[in-house]
């Protein structure tokens, strides 16, 4: 049977509603004192960029299912109708790039949505940076923001872009996806958000 | 006997280490093809299509591969030397994909270090981890490959089982890639693991359906060939030789006992990688089906205050182990050998005389993941 047949008599396998979240990719919810963050996201009410979901900090704060973690500072409705995205990876542990690869499983299917990856920041609407900003990659990341054209937004995936985790540096961004690493449903609810859906 | 690679100032073997540097892997010497005047093409560190950073320059005098070199761009600096339990955090965050491997290699060496023995429940649920994560990292090698070949239906189906690998993991740990699961004296675990059964039989369809397709088979095969005697993980089995530290490393009388059986292949090339990893997924899922696990806390009774420990596991892509001194509660040195170092050279070494247009299907078969190459320890 073709490969054609095959994908067809597989059916609808697209999700309309978030079925399963990991707990640890949710936000923390608590009022214990507990000063042994190892990031420091507790010093001033819970920090949700600098937060690793380490859970040494349990159970005086523990995860609430919620997924919805993303914060937008800039909006760019123009992107509604076609949102393409550059991954760039400036110093992950790897992890964060598999699921930003699997918004375009069939679960979470991102074309809906009209989210496409591209191959060049030339083509790119935003820029996703996963991972701390390593020496090495620093020009790289500089290379392909100036490469792409405007609007463009930055994202940060992940508490190592974000604030730098454990690692180093973050980078600043107009958008912060939390989670070490975020799921898929979190990274796409940012990401229509960042669009002005929602 | 076996060696396995360079642990810091060691050259590990299976059965022990010796201080100094290890012998040049005679097999992995790459051939000297550069006899025509060629150019450099310098490939990333960040394009499309790449998982992670890396920049690969290919010298090339047209169609042909003379050399290959592979450099890490992304080097991070790692604080393991600290109190034990933050540098679990560190090594849990080296390769998230093979998070279960490292973290528990790094235990064990810790573990070994003190003179604890934990208890058989923790074994297995240790290995439970490690099986979990191999089958998560051969759907993605197998999906890369597939990807990179062209045929995008059969990538579709291999993310979808990704996805639901990723589900079942988060199920039973409570996180997608197995931060916080693993601790000196304890293993962290939420409920039994369920719907194996139906990956099982979604994962056969595919699998058959992409090994029995010629075009598929065609492109792969005689593709970067590696018959390294030495050599570790898929790279090593799909050349027929039973490497595997699932036979000798530290969990390998557990894996006896359950009846594990290394998976080969006779011809050392991508094609050979890929049934390997494919037949692998099917014996994982087979050991799983065997297992009943339980949330377990133990007591880390220590019988030493100090020591020096090494533990090695079989990751997805090979032999993986971390040299450990331990002082009481504090980490004074650390080592790695990180599979991924052995499948750099070996892939480099098979481009050479490979044609450029082989180059992205080669690369995603050896399985390597650059963040745990680029590595600083302090
Ligand atoms: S989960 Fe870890 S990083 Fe997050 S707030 Fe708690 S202690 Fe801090
Ligand atoms: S945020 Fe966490 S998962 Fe993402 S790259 Fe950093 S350590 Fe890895």
């Amino acid at each position: 049977m073709s490969w054609f047949l095959k994908g067809i008599r597989k059916g609808i396998k697209t999700e309309k509603e978030v079925k399963e979240i990991a707990p640890w990719a949710t936000s923390l919810i608590g009022n214990g004192k507990f000063d042994d963050c190892p990031t420091k996201a507790l010093d001033n009410g819970w920090n949700s960029g600098k937060c690793i979901f380490c859970r040494k900090c349990y159970p005086n704060y523990s995860p609430s299912g919620d997924y919805r973690m993303g914060s937008v500072t800039r909006r760019v409705p123009l992107f509604k109708r076609s949102f393409y995205l550059y991954p760039i990876d400036t110093g992950s542990c790897g992890s964060c790039n598999v699921e930003l690869k699997l918004i375009s499983s069939p679960q979470y299917d991102m074309t809906r949505f009209g989210i496409f990856f591209t191959n060049t920041p030339r083509h790119a609407d935003a820029l996703v940076v996963m991972g701390v900003l390593t020496d090495g990659m620093e020009d790289a990341f500089r290379r392909a923001f100036d490469a792409m054209p405007n609007p463009k937004l930055v994202i940060a995936l992940g508490s190592c872009a974000i604030s730098g985790g454990l690692f180093g540096k973050g980078v600043k961004a107009d958008v912060i996806i939390p989670g070490c690493p975020p799921s898929p449903p979190t990274i796409i609810d940012a990401i229509l958000r960042a669009r002005g859906e929602k | 006997m076996r060696m396995i690679g360079q642990l810091g100032e060691f050259c590990l073997y299976s059965d022990r280490i010796e201080k100094g540097i290890c012998p040049e892997r005679e097999t992995l010497k790459k051939e000297n093809y550069r006899s025509i005047q060629g150019f450099t093409f310098a490939y990333g560190p960040s394009a499309g299509g790449l998982l992670e950073s890396v920049g690969i320059d290919l010298d090339t005098f047209g169609e042909y591969i003379s050399d290959v070199k592979v450099i890490p761009y992304k080097i991070r600096k790692v604080r393991v030397k600290s109190i034990i339990d933050n540098s679990i955090l560190y090594v849990e965050r080296i390769n998230g994909s093979f998070s279960a491997s490292h973290t528990i290699s790094f235990i064990t060496a810790i573990e070994e270090g003190l003179g604890i023995e934990p208890p058989y429940e923790v074994k297995i649920g240790r290995i439970v981890e490690m099986e979990l994560e191999r089958i998560r990292n051969h759907l993605i090698v197998m999906q890369r490959v597939v990807e990179a070949a062209g045929f995008s239906v059969p990538s579709f189906q291999l993310l979808y089982l990704i996805e639901k690998v990723n589900r079942v993991i988060a199920k039973s740990f409570g996180h997608r890639y197995f931060y916080g699961v693993n601790g000196l004296g304890s293993l962290r675990f939420y409920e039994e693991i369920k719907s194996l059964e139906e990956i099982k039989k979604e994962y056969k369809e595919i699998y058959r359906g992409i090994i029995d397709n010629r075009i598929f088979i065609d492109r792969l095969q005689s593709n970067g060939v590696i018959v390294d005697k030495e050599g570790i993980g898929p790279v090593a089995r799909s050349a027929s030789f039973k490497n595997d530290a699932r036979n000798d490393g530290n969990y390998a009388e557990i894996y006896k006992e359950l009846g594990f059986s290394t998976v080969t292949y006779d011809e050392g090339d991508a094609f050979g990688r890929f049934i390997v990893r494919g037949e692998e997924v099917e014996e994982s899922l087979r050991i799983l089906s065997s297992i009943n696990l339980h949330s377990v806390e133990y007591e880390s009774k220590k019988r030493n205050n100090e020591g020096e420990g090494i533990g090695r596991v079989e990751s997805p892509s090979g032999d993986l182990a971390y040299y450990v001194k331990v002082n009481e509660n504090i980490i004074k040195e650390v080592y790695l050998f990180a599979p991924s170092s052995y499948n750099i050279l070996a892939f480099s070494s098979s481009m050479v005389k490979n044609i450029f247009t082989d180059f992205p299907f080669n690369w995603e078969s050896f399985g390597i993941w650059l963040s745990e190459v680029g590595v600083i320890f302090e």
